[in-house]
């Protein structure tokens, strides 16, 4: 931390923040593969946690009792400061540092907005719409994936939109356990006191979230049609 | 034809039934009502008959055969259905909501095109217009005319139908009753119609089951017999006080047997043949003449006070 208070004054009398030769020099070295890593990152844990989440969610919805258990582990999962997960994780006998514990933790931060967003989207389809496909003949698996899931896909979205742009954030600190990403940028920056490299590693990460966002943004309204033809 | 027999639902952890010990026939191409107060087993009645609620005693039979004899989804595939929350599916568009049974169906997608134009035509929504339409988009009688329409769409022989008008404006559901009972004069569909509203019961039925607390069958009956004939003290309050005026909407002007006008009809009220008895009345008393002139055929009949009255003494009797 001293460090850090070190560099910011450095940085206060900096009369050259950033450095352009440098960003010149390492872009395709250090810089593309610190974003394509972090791209990585995010995006594996996020399809890993959906997978484990769809499952469970549909599960909990289905099943009431099961909801509160899942509510509460994924609750606590999601309360770990995450640098107290990472370090708790490489602890563990056999993992060793690098990006698996990372992406476990950053699978674990997940799981709570996905399975909740799931089991919430699923409670919005109305059941009445439930009631006349099973009257007309649907089986349950196809009420399930013709009707269910694409109702509540809109909302299962929105908790993909936040579980992503979460990640990305959180996915900066892995790089303390060697993880890779952008964070690696923002730490070797802080120890060799060149803010370039923090502010490069920073400004990115912020705008891969960004981006994230309003991708998966577009997406939701994308799978939402009859809403938007509603409004008009 | 649907057969009810002793059929008899209790849920688990419940000693009182729901319904108890219901016998009845829905014969072929007949619509028959069940009605009575909110919480007579009316609904668990008609959910029993595509297994949407499965019975604890007794059987439904349709066509002779136990509808426990195919899987539930392949009987419901047969049966149309239409609930008054209606229940479109939102994600949908109009065309492939009332395509919904035809594609489980595996119809082809044109043959399922040329029904669904079909049958946007037939409950008067303009194929053009609303087929690539989403729900939202439709007004709740549009929506309900949809609602019907899917029930129809793989021309089911029997139709259940939960207040399939009960969700809009009392004209927009007089206009969706008018209609329905033109379409099914057609169709000829054997239909199980759930209502709460005893003038709808009337209305609709061929027949009336009307049901009281406990899901026991209180009369079974055509809707003259149950109005000039009430079984119990129960069916007399739920049908009302003005039952006799409830007769008198069953017949038209038009099906009357009114005497020829022989001049003199100046000045009197002019009744359409289209009216009920019962609106007929209601003009000549406003109107505070005795008499009223209809047109029928293209000649003038005369409407009376005795006319009317006529029909109150005799409507028991001749059904």
């Amino acid at each position: 931390m001293s460090n850090l208070a070190l560099l910011l004054q450095d940085v206060l009398q900096e009369p050259q923040l950033i450095d352009w030769e440098w960003i010149r020099e390492n872009f395709w070295e250090d810089i593309v593969p610190a974003v394509q890593g972090h791209i990585f990152l995010s995006f594996v844990s996020v399809a890993l946690a959906l997978v484990i989440a769809l499952p469970v969610g549909v599960f909990s919805a289905r099943y009431r009792k099961v909801y509160p258990p899942v509510t509460f582990v994924t609750g606590i999962l999601y309360s770990i400061p995450s640098l107290a997960l990472f370090a708790i994780l490489i602890s563990i006998p056999g993992v060793t540092i690098g990006p698996a514990p990372v992406i476990i933790a950053l699978v674990a931060y997940s799981l709570l907005i996905l399975i909740r967003n799931t089991v919430a989207g699923l409670d919005s389809v109305p059941p009445e719409t439930i009631d006349a496909a099973r009257g007309m003949g649907l089986t349950n698996r196809q009420i399930l994936f013709r009707v269910e899931l694409p109702l509540a896909l809109p909302v299962i979205v929105a908790g993909i939109r936040i579980a992503t742009v979460t990640i990305i954030g959180i996915a900066t600190i892995g790089a303390y356990i060697n993880g890779g990403g952008l964070g690696q940028l923002i730490f070797d920056g802080i120890s060799r006191q060149f803010p370039t490299m923090i502010i490069a590693g920073a400004v990115l990460a912020t705008a891969l979230a960004i981006i994230a966002d309003l991708l998966l943004l577009s997406l939701e309204r994308y799978l939402r049609p009859w809403a938007r033809a509603g409004r008009t | 034809m649907i057969e009810f027999r002793q059929v008899s639902k209790t849920y688990p952890g419940s000693d009182d039934p729901v319904v108890k010990d219901l016998s009845f026939e829905v014969l072929e191409g007949e619509i028959c009502v069940l009605v009575g107060p909110s919480g007579c087993g009316k609904t668990t009645t008609m959910r029993m008959v595509n297994r949407l609620i499965e019975i604890t005693e007794g059987e439904i039979l349709i066509d002779g055969e136990p509808n426990t004899a195919m899987s539930a989804t392949r009987l419901r595939r047969k049966i149309g259905y239409a609930i008054q929350q209606i229940g479109l599916f939102p994600h949908r568009t109009i065309a492939d909501n009332i395509g919904t049974v035809p594609h489980l169906l595996g119809w082809e997608k044109g043959r399922i095109r040329d029904r669904v134009d079909e049958l946007l035509r037939l409950v008067g929504l303009s194929p053009d217009e609303y087929r690539d339409r989403y729900p939202a988009e439709l007004s709740g009688g549009q929506q309900q005319r949809v609602g019907v329409a899917r029930a129809l769409a793989a021309d089911p022989p029997i139709m259940l139908m939960d207040e399939p008008f009960g969700a809009v404006d009392p004209i927009t559901r007089e206009r969706l009753q008018d209609e329905f009972l033109r379409i099914q004069e057609d169709i000829r569909k054997t239909i199980v119609f759930v209502t709460h509203d005893i003038d709808e019961a009337i209305k609709m039925g061929n027949k009336i089951a009307i049901l009281k607390q406990g899901g026991v069958l209180a009369q079974y009956d055509t809707p003259e017999n149950i109005l000039s004939r009430p079984d119990s003290e129960f069916v007399s309050s739920f049908v009302g006080a003005d039952r006799v005026l409830k007769r008198l909407s069953l017949t038209r002007v038009g099906e009357m047997d009114l005497e020829q006008a022989n001049g003199g009809t100046s000045g009197l009220p002019r009744i359409s043949d289209r009216m009920t008895a019962r609106a007929a009345l209601s003009e000549l008393l406003g109107s505070g003449q005795s008499r009223a002139v209809v047109e029928m055929e293209g000649e003038n009949r005369l409407l009376t006070f005795e006319a009317i009255e006529a029909l109150t003494s005799t409507a028991g009797q001749s059904a």
